[in-house]
């Protein structure tokens, strides 16, 4: 597949991308190497994984991180219950080494994501989500897979991929990742995206919102990213709840009323929600749009005043 | 395809340089992306090799200054070539008004070829005061003519040296790039104050690596070889009765506590906002941690000031500890012996200072008791490392306990991710 082609199957799947993001995924899947997906929370690092499901046409087999996560949960399990009453079953068979190497085969074995994605007939998009929250453990137990895709089970043996899965890891940062585990991987950082991306975005996901509300509800987002005094920043699918609650309110312009009435879906503690209010709140400069009024009251100022 | 091999192996090269750790496999993945890529766009290229050498947002930003310095684009090529092509032309014209200028007795001056070079890249205020300067002291030259040449070639040495010392600043090429980044590689002695904002966020994120690290779990095993007899039980009525897979009792999680030594005495001034900073992010993202100022005695700082930035600096120069002299030795055997609860073993204590103290062997002695009573200690050095070897204090106390350099944010981020390796 070429970068063209690349792109159409992006639109497709109407997601906004810059070049340089579509050049790295396209090197990812090239390569055949994992690509280690990096950026602050909400800047749509696991929306990557699902487009690229949707683009490629594959099913996505999701993977959730989480302290303790072992490979009994990520890997495989033995089907105990199962195995004890095949044994009770065949309590009286002749066979007894037969009868325990039926019980480590396949009909036992219960695959989890990463078995599942490596085993599946039809190459499939792996998600492996918020890597950075799972153990060092976890982390050097993936090292086989990423470089060899094959794993390692000791009743079994070795398990080579029967198709390669595309495979994505997401990270916010929250430790350092191990060198051997990035070593492995296509890097990308994600940041926020800017204003224009932003406004491309809300037009995608919800084609029928207002371009005014749009653009007005982006730069919002935008100034309260930048602002210092807000901990967590919006995320772009808070921007999209935002829009949508403002659309079915019947907002079409962005007052300092509407921001107050719904800024719940874009800040979500009281601290941030105070802050929020002040960093979006209308400058007392007169309003230089010719309508006659002041700033406070205008709407069409809302998603502009307080850069200065 | 052999020289274009050639060069890609140079670029690998010259990744590594930069710090990069670049491997064959990376190289061999950049050729096999290249082959199937449209190499006319220069942009494309850019953001398919980064993809395979760089990986993580550090190592982004050295991946670009190398790139940029690497494949120069058309137009830059052009612009460089006429810049050479002037620069030679304003050589040789500075050359010839530099032979004319430097004239003892009617004839050029005796200068090495490099000492000339100096002369000519002076700017012309710099250049008028050495004339100036070599006016006043000619008298020398009827007394002792070898004395003077030596003399000459000093004042040359000094001004080559300290042009040296200026190239020494890591930031100057990063600026350019990513003024975020910028911060991360300049001496933390060298903030101003609109950096502070974004120099605090990066503060905070490298003190969550570093208290992820320092209270992170050296578990042997996942058990801690006790059975636990309720959950075995329990599971083994799933699989009717056999106790098909025993449960052992998990081991006791106890996060580290953290003792945090800030050194505020007069020689730790330069480096006082980030060492506040440093504290105040620390006691913010390590729940139960403990801090400590000292100069020549100890002073434990009430969490509540912390909550607050202004607060606490207030409170730091009104502790009566700010600015006076460092007493390393009395300050550990104020801590280990006024308070004996605050080391244990599961005690992680990090000093942050820079070594210079009074009455060192104390200092080294009291430093080994509470290594031995704390489960870990860790000295952050805000001095550059390059200056470790010509300081005798940090040379003793080195020898004594881990220490780690802080002297710009990176420095102190690359410590951290040693530690994890």
């Amino acid at each position: 597949m070429d970068i063209p082609a690349f792109k159409a199957k992006l639109d497709a799947a109407r997601y906004i991308y810059d070049d340089s993001l579509v050049t790295t995924l396209l090197v990812a899947l090239r390569l055949g190497r994992p690509l280690l997906i990096e950026g602050a929370a909400g800047v749509g690092k696991t929306e990557i994984a699902k487009v690229m499901a949707s683009a490629l046409d594959r099913d996505l087999v999701r993977l959730q991180c989480y302290e303790g996560l072992d490979e009994s949960k990520a890997l495989y399990e033995w089907n105990y219950q199962k195995q004890l009453l095949s044994i009770q079953v065949q309590m009286n068979r002749q066979d007894p080494d037969a009868l325990t190497k039926s019980l480590f085969s396949d009909d036992y074995l219960l695959p989890r994501p990463l078995l599942q994605s490596i085993r599946s007939e039809e190459p499939v998009v792996l998600l492996i989500d918020e890597i950075d929250k799972s153990d060092e453990e976890f982390e050097a137990f993936l090292l086989e897979l990423l470089s060899e895709m094959q794993v390692t089970i000791p009743e079994v043996g070795v398990v080579r991929a029967k198709t390669i899965p595309f495979v994505v890891l997401t990270s916010n940062r929250t430790r350092p990742l191990s060198e051997a585990l990035r070593r492995r991987c296509a890097y990308l950082y994600i940041q926020y995206p800017s204003v224009e991306k932003e406004v491309s975005i809300i037009r995608a996901k919800l084609p029928n919102v207002n371009e005014h509300l749009a653009v007005q509800a982006a730069q919002a987002i935008g100034r309260l990213r930048e602002s210092d005094a807000i901990l967590k920043k919006p995320s772009i699918a808070e921007t999209l709840d935002w829009v949508s609650a403002l659309e079915a309110l019947g907002v079409s312009d962005l007052t300092p009323e509407s921001v107050r009435q719904t800024l719940g879906f874009v800040l979500k503690s009281s601290e941030d929600l105070e802050a929020g209010e002040a960093v979006l709140a209308p400058s007392e400069a007169a309003c230089s749009h010719s309508h006659g009024h002041s700033h406070e009251h205008c709407g069409r100022c809302a998603g502009t005043a307080g850069q200065a | 395809m052999t020289v274009y091999l050639e060069k890609l192996a140079e670029f690998s090269a010259l990744l590594r340089r930069e710090g990069l750790a670049v491997g064959l496999q990376e190289t061999a993945d950049a050729c096999e992306i290249l082959s199937c890529l449209d190499l006319g766009d220069r942009e494309t290229v850019r953001a398919a090799l980064q993809a395979v050498y760089a990986k993580s947002r550090e190592e982004q930003a050295a991946f670009q200054r190398a790139f940029d310095g690497f494949f120069v684009s058309v137009e830059r090529r052009e612009a460089l070539r006429r810049r050479h092509a002037a620069e030679a032309e304003e050589l040789a014209r500075r050359r010839a008004e530099a032979e004319q200028e430097l004239q003892v007795n009617g004839q050029p001056m005796d200068l090495r070829e490099d000492l000339q070079e100096v002369y000519i890249r002076m700017g012309g205020r710099s250049r008028e005061q050495l004339r100036q300067l070599l006016e006043k002291t000619r008298g020398n030259l009827e007394r002792s003519p070898r004395l003077y040449g030596n003399f000459i070639r000093s004042v040359f040495m000094r001004f080559l040296l300290e042009q040296q010392m200026v190239m020494e600043d890591a930031a100057a090429g990063c600026e350019e790039s990513d003024p975020d980044l910028a911060l991360l590689y300049r001496d933390i002695s060298h903030f101003k104050d609109t950096d502070i904002p974004k120099a605090a966020a990066l503060i905070a994120a490298i003190s969550r690596q570093l208290d992820a690290e320092l209270s992170r779990q050296r578990q042997g095993a996942a058990h801690s070889g006790k059975l636990d007899f309720k959950r075995t039980i329990r599971k083994g009525l799933e699989t009717g009765g056999s106790f098909y897979r025993l449960s052992y009792r998990r081991k006791r999680r106890r996060k580290r506590r953290l003792v945090l030594l800030c050194d505020v005495s007069g020689s730790m001034l330069q480096f006082s906002e980030f060492a506040l900073r440093f504290i105040k992010s620390m006691s913010e993202v390590s729940e139960s941690s403990q801090t400590y100022l000292f100069s020549e005695e100890i002073h434990l700082v009430d969490p509540f000031v912390l909550q607050n930035m202004d607060s606490f600096r207030e409170y730091v120069r009104s502790s009566g500890l700010y600015g006076r002299g460092t007493d390393l030795g009395t300050a550990l055997d104020q801590l280990c012996r006024g308070r004996p609860a605050a080391l244990g073993p599961s005690v992680t204590l990090l000093i942050l200072s820079d070594t210079k103290t009074i009455d060192l062997p104390r200092a080294g002695r009291m430093l080994l008791e509470a290594r031995q009573r704390a489960g870990e200690t860790l000295w952050l050095n805000p001095i550059p490392e390059r200056k470790w070897p010509y300081v005798r204090s940090i040379q003793t106390m080195q020898m004594l306990c881990r220490m780690v350099p802080c002297s710009t944010l990176d420095e102190l981020a690359r410590a951290c991710r040693k530690m994890l390796k």
